[in-house]
């Protein structure tokens, strides 16, 4: 009776209204009965199972009246990256999480937000129909947000330790005490009966190198490893353990398989490929913004933040915006057409559309070059411009000159540089003035001159030297506009559009990539793409491209407790097992290049990335750079999320021999952890502690707290505490007596000492630091935002273990959420068009730290500036010389879902999208009669799969288009045996398809390691050859 | 399977930037893509017959959706909506787009009940356990309702549902429990990109009327023609999706589940 219903939503695709039925999970909130409804509903009841209201504000005159069954608490969310600040809303008596909503306070959830000296009564009032406060001040959570409480009832949560059963991966565990854990993976031993296991104690050798031959990788020590996702505001805990106390080297995130091309990219531009600074488009001014590879409003990092200013630029008419995208999605109106575009283009061309808009900015005198001439931040100042560029240093551009690609330095033209300063940062950058003199470019006061091509005497030798300014537009002139449109598919006159758009704003214009780089070529697309804003100067202008606000830190030294250092602190050292750094320093080169052919390296080096969670896996079982002894995986699932590993790796990864340890910190069994020896639970959502600051996106100081607003679910320990990561660390650092941990770890600026013992031990006084922060402290939090935030239930913490002066404050941070710099101080007071929190140091037309790297295989040099070029192997060999067209005729790419939070799959998005169909083309569907619902299999070199179609435009011809976030083998889509207990069996928690599990293996590296990015090491995903079957 | 619904546009152009710098017509290059038309002539008016008292309702302001279903999901956490059911969310559309720069285009569409001044769900209770608050929300009476059904099918925006849980008939009450405690609607504060207003039509000083008062010659309600006189309006509604969409045009699809 229901499936006449159903047809009226297949035309929206989401069935609105049609009926169903099925038990929701974790709903265990009372009906809603009671004297009170029917008072307001004339007698009737008529609010079936909907929940009670939190409070009750007076529309009349404001007076608020609280619930007293429901807690409501400002805290963090941890359903995507962002951690948006939110309100959680909690049944007292059950303690079930009964809804999320946004905190008004944090700027990631609100726009404009609330000042922070309002109450938390007031805080709550602004939130209601009062005045209509709570239209004005409206604090969301998104649809993911809103979801992702289910999974705090989840019954595939792991609430004790696990030890495996049988083989690695079998879903067999067993639940251990963790007085076992402890003890088995400190002192190792006969642990699974298939003979000894060195445990964590024995492998902390900080003394033996690992290899004696090539000391430069460090001690045996750096053969533990912890792969982690991101920082969630406790990897300052995990990293005092692992690097300072335990002392392995080896500790990195999720970055290079998720969006770091783009960030490599930025930092190339930025001129830092380490940190990798970037910056965002300033959407609440701006008035044209140019998104590449990545989708405002449909997901990405701040996504709330984002997509709601982009909705009132659009609606209000001032933000006009283009997305260039292979795929069509969310960040696309209709209903705005006239404000917002989406042009779609080839997988991994987007260097071939921005070269091109470059070329025609250089040839139409669109490049802001009165702005580029100032070669530093004194000179640019003085004429206005908040930021500059290296775009009059010279460079040495010889061809075949043993410094090529370097700038040209003060000491090479004779200006007097001790010699231990030669080439380092006391030697200054030079620039040609106008009077044709050669000066240091940090003291000019002139502009520089930006065509100073010259030859000029080094050594005794001619040597031509360029300036960042003359390599890039060669760079952008290498092809004609039609051989760009060529490669990218899209037309000319779209190409010269958007360089004519962009450019006619002045600096209230932007152009911004992310994910969408994760290409063959993804490192010098997005330094493309971020290059076009460094010539419109629009870096630290209101309406352009903007810095991030960043944090109040909680792990500083100081100004209340130094949480950085401690007696006995160790400083890791080594080769990293990604090998991001240059292979020129390494004993393998000295011995090649002794024999005289120092290229080919046996692999890949990556000496301008950070480190490289895409190399760690297929390095260490091979052993190059070295192998591993221990691996730690924390909240963490590179299995699911690293393309194409999966497939080289799974069989050497269950084998204990060429990894002897795998333990898994982690709330959730998912694909990675599956193959983890022991699994410990973790903390999860609103049970946890942190600290966060927003990525990126949000121009003023920000801090969010998380804190534990509901008791963790988790076994607790002997002590009696909740069992989680930082129990867990601290019960390894009591059990190996490590430095750092226990009695006396923590000093305060006085000299006294307090233990490390709990997580709020650390916690609590990272709050101090952060509560004390900057010229005047924090207020003090009253008794009544005690009581109205739940704040009051950490009072005994908070007194016990902070001082007197200051744990009012700290709980301030919590009864807020936060710490937060007023949203009116976003821009700099005495100059309102600039931003208020602005980047300092010169953007790099030209990066020499690229421009001056060699391929390893090849000992080719990479280009130092932005360049297109197509997607290729790691020794250049483009990729469709292999896997050309004929046999692969279409691509696949991945894009982020709106709605599915790939890690925490058992939530009421999942029955709300199911599924994710792969959207193709009508023209290549049509090639093989293939409609909408249709079964099909995609197959690439590296895997096949099987699909439902999805047909229609929203994709560009030839590519196919795979969401995000499904495809799951684990994560409840495989009943685990915990002890003699089944995990539920849950189908549907199977549905779709993974990319990541049609990834590529890198020919060029022998097939044995996954294709990456040459300059970033990022995985791709985008652009991966296909075809598509019928079955 | 049907074909993907099309939008035909008379007045689109295939247009990109000139070439030549400061063009005096400012939006040329974002022209690749129809502009919705408003018609003034069917625009409803939303002046309620003052009786002094509230009266609620909602307006959509289309160009502020992004479709993140945050309406959609709070929804069900606020009010333990079953699975497979809705009492809103946003229908997404991918368009193809002809005569168009830009092959094809999202359009979101969010959707409740509209409370309607002229429900066609009252008349057909045999039990009259659904009607008419006096501050306009339509509501059922749990006590009363028999499940039958009858206000499933006479409703013509399929707002209503059968909720297994109950047993009974189900919809969207403008979330009344929060609003009789001075409180928003749970889809209303959670709007990401601030496109549902709710609030008293009748009361001139307040948000809602100032914005239904200023984008008078923009406002469209759902199906105008069968005379229901909805109580949600919504700006950037194309005149195609005010009917029923002949097509499909689907980035997904619920999963479908058994009934019992």
């Amino acid at each position: 009776m229901k499936i006449e219903r159903r047809e009226i939503i297949a035309a929206g695709g989401l069935a609105a209204f049609a009926a169903g039925f099925s038990q929701t999970l974790g709903r265990m909130v009372a009906n809603f009965t009671g004297p009170e409804e029917k008072k307001i509903a004339e007698g009737r009841h008529i609010h079936g199972r909907s929940a009670e209201p939190e409070f009750t504000v007076d529309p009349v005159t404001g007076e608020f009246t609280p619930n007293p069954n429901q807690q409501v608490s400002y805290t963090a969310c941890l359903g995507c990256t962002t951690q948006c600040g939110v309100r959680v809303r909690i049944d007292k008596a059950s303690g079930q999480v009964i809804r999320v909503v946004g905190n008004p306070y944090s700027p990631l959830s609100t726009e404009p937000h609330l000042p922070m000296k309002a109450s938390v009564k007031e805080s709550l009032v602004a939130m209601s129909r009062f005045q209509d406060k709570g239209l004005a001040g409206r604090s969301t959570a998104c649809g993911r947000g809103n979801a992702a409480m289910d999974q705090m009832n989840s019954p595939f949560r792991v609430l004790t330790p696990l030890k495996r059963v049988g083989a690695r991966n079998s879903g067999q565990w067993q639940p251990i005490s963790f007085e076992q854990l402890v003890k088995e993976v400190v002192e190792g031993g006969d642990l699974f009966g298939e003979g000894h296991v060195d445990g964590l104690a024995a492998l902390r050798d900080l003394e033996q190198p690992i290899d004696a031959a090539a000391p430069e990788l460090g001690k045996r020590v750096n053969q533990v490893a912890v792969l982690t996702s991101v920082n969630d505001g406790r990897e300052a805990f995990s990293r005092r353990f692992w690097n300072q106390a335990y002392g392995t080297l080896n500790h990195v995130g999720h970055g290079s398989y998720c969006g770091g091309a783009y960030r490599s990219g930025s930092g190339a531009l930025f001129g830092d490929l380490k940190k990798m600074p970037h910056a965002k488009p300033d959407l609440a001014n701006a008035e044209f913004v140019l998104f590449i590879g990545t989708a405002p409003g449909n997901a990405g990092n701040p996504f709330k933040r984002t997509g709601g200013m982009l909705a009132k630029g659009r609606a209000e008419g001032r933000l006009d915006y283009v997305v260039v995208d292979p795929v069509l999605n969310n960040s696309h109106n209709l209903a705005a057409a006239e404000h917002g575009r989406w042009v779609p283009i080839r997988p991994g061309t987007d260097g071939a559309l921005v070269m091109g808009m470059m070329r025609w900015m250089f040839d139409n005198a669109r490049v802001n070059t009165a702005y580029l001439a100032w070669p530093n931040l004194k000179a640019a100042q003085a004429a206005g411009e908040p930021s500059f560029t290296n775009a009059g240093w010279l460079v040495i551009a010889e061809e075949g000159h043993a410094r090529q690609g370097r700038f040209l330095r003060g000491s090479d033209i004779g200006m007097e540089i001790a010699a231990e300063d030669k080439y380092k940062d006391a030697d200054p950058y030079v620039i040609a003035t106008a009077g044709g003199e050669l000066v240091a470019a940090e003291t000019a006061t002139v502009p520089a001159v930006l065509e100073a091509t010259r030859v000029i005497e080094l050594g005794g030798k001619p040597v031509t030297v360029k300036t960042s300014f003359e390599l890039l537009r060669e760079s952008a002139r290498a092809l004609s506009i039609a051989d760009y449109s060529a490669a990218c598919g899209i037309p000319e006159e779209v190409i010269v559009g958007l360089a004519e758009e962009f450019t006619r704003h002045g600096r209230k214009a932007s152009a911004i990539a992310h994910g969408g780089m994760m290409a063959g070529n993804g490192f010098y697309n997005a330094y493309s793409v971020v290059t076009l804003n460094a010539l419109i100067g629009n870096l630290n202008c209101k309406g352009g491209f903007v810095m991030n606000g960043g944090g109040f830190k909680d792990n500083g030294a100081g100004p209340r407790y130094d949480l950085e250092a401690f007696p006995g602190a160790l400083k890791p050292s080594g080769t990293p097992l990604g090998r991001n750094v240059a292979y020129e320093r390494s004993a393998e080169f000295k011995r090649r290049q002794a024999e005289g052919k120092a290229y080919p390296a046996s692999d890949a080096w990556f000496p301008n990335a950070p480190g490289l969670g895409t190399e760690w896996f297929p390095g260490a079982l091979r052993g190059y750079p070295y192998g591993l002894k221990a691996l730690v995986l924390w909240s963490c699932n590179p299995l699911y999320g690293i393309t194409g590993v999966r497939p080289l790796i799974e069989k050497d990864l269950a084998d204990p021999k060429k990894l002897p340890l795998i333990i898994s910190v982690d709330p959730l069994i998912n694909e990675s952890n599956a193959f983890a020896d022991y699994i410990v639970p973790d903390s999860l959502m609103y049970e946890s502690w942190g600290w966060t600051a927003p990525w990126n996106g949000v121009p003023t100081k920000a801090t969010t707290a998380r804190w534990p607003v509901v008791e963790p679910k988790a076994a607790r320990t002997p002590a009696g505490a909740p069992i989680g990561m930082e129990t867990f660390y601290i019960a390894l650092a009591r059990a190996m007596k490590l430095p750092g941990f226990g009695a006396d770890a923590i000093a305060d600026m006085d000299g006294g000492r307090y233990p490390l013992d709990t997580p709020e031990d650390w916690y609590l006084r990272g709050g101090a630091n952060i509560a004390f922060a900057g010229k005047a402290p924090v207020a003090d939090a009253s008794d009544e935002d005690l009581q109205l935030s739940g704040v009051e239930r950490l009072r005994p913490q908070l007194e016990g273990v902070l001082k007197p002066d200051e744990w009012r404050k700290v709980a301030f941070l919590f009864t807020r959420g936060g710490r937060y710099q007023p949203a009116t101080e976003a821009q700099d007071a005495e100059q309102p068009d600039w931003q208020a929190h602005r980047f300092t140091k010169p953007l790099w037309l030209w990066n020499e730290m690229v421009g001056s790297a060699r391929n390893t295989l090849t000992g080719a040099r990479f280009g130092g500036c932005a360049q297109w070029t197509p997607p290729a192997f790691y020794d250049g060999t483009p990729m469709r010389q292999i896997h050309t067209e004929a046999d692969w005729p279409l691509q696949i790419i991945s894009y982020k879902s709106a709605l599915q939070n790939s890690y925490s799959i058992a939530t009421r998005i999942t029955g709300l999208h199911p599924d994710n169909p792969v959207v193709v083309h009508p023209a290549d569907a049509e090639k093989l009669g293939l409609k909408s619902g249709d079964t099909a299999r995609i197959r690439t070199p590296g895997g096949a799969a099987e699909c439902t179609v999805i047909v229609h435009e929203g994709v560009t011809a030839g590519v196919m288009a795979i969401e995000h976030g499904y495809g799951h083998r684990e994560l409840g889509a495989r009943a685990h045996r915990i002890g003699d207990q089944a995990q539920p069996d849950r189908p549907d928690l199977r549905a779709g398809i993974n990319l990541n599990e049609l990834g590529l293996a890198d020919p060029t590296r022998g097939g044995k390691v996954i294709w990456v990015d040459a300059v970033s090491g990022t995985a791709v995903r985008q652009g991966l050859p296909a075809r598509l079957e019928r079955v | 399977m049907k074909k993907a619904f099309q939008i035909p546009d008379p007045a689109a152009r295939a247009v990109s930037a000139p070439p030549a710098p400061a063009s005096p017509s400012r939006r040329n290059f974002l022209r690749g893509v129809p502009v919705l038309t408003a018609a003034a002539a069917i625009a409803p008016t939303p002046a309620i017959a003052s009786t002094g008292r509230q009266q609620w309702a909602m307006l959509i302001d289309v160009r502020k959706c992004i479709g993140c279903q945050a309406c959609t999901v709070s929804c069900i956490q606020e009010n333990a909506v079953p699975e497979g059911s809705f009492r809103t969310v946003v229908s997404t559309y991918s368009v193809k787009l002809t005569d168009s720069a830009q092959p094809a285009g999202t359009y979101v569409l969010p959707r409740l009940c509209n409370h309607c001044d002229n429900p066609p769900c009252i008349p057909v209770c045999p039990v009259s356990a659904t009607y008419k608050r006096e501050d306009g929300i339509v509501a059922v009476d749990g006590d009363r309702c028999v499940g039958c059904a009858y206000c499933v099918q006479a409703c013509p925006y399929d707002a209503r549902f059968i909720n297994h849980e109950t047993n009974k008939a189900d919809k969207c009450t403008f979330c009344a429990h929060r609003v009789d405690a001075g409180l928003l609607p749970a889809c209303v504060e959670t709007c990401v990109g601030g496109a549902r207003i709710f609030g008293d039509i009748n009361d001139p000083e307040g948000e809602l009327a100032r914005r239904l008062k200023e984008a008078q010659p923009q406002l469209k309600v759902l199906k105008p023609e069968l005379e229901t006189a909805p109580r949600v309006f919504y700006i950037g509604l194309d005149e195609r999706f005010t009917g029923k969409v002949e097509g499909q045009g689907t980035l997904w699809k619920p999963r479908s589940l058994p009934h019992a």
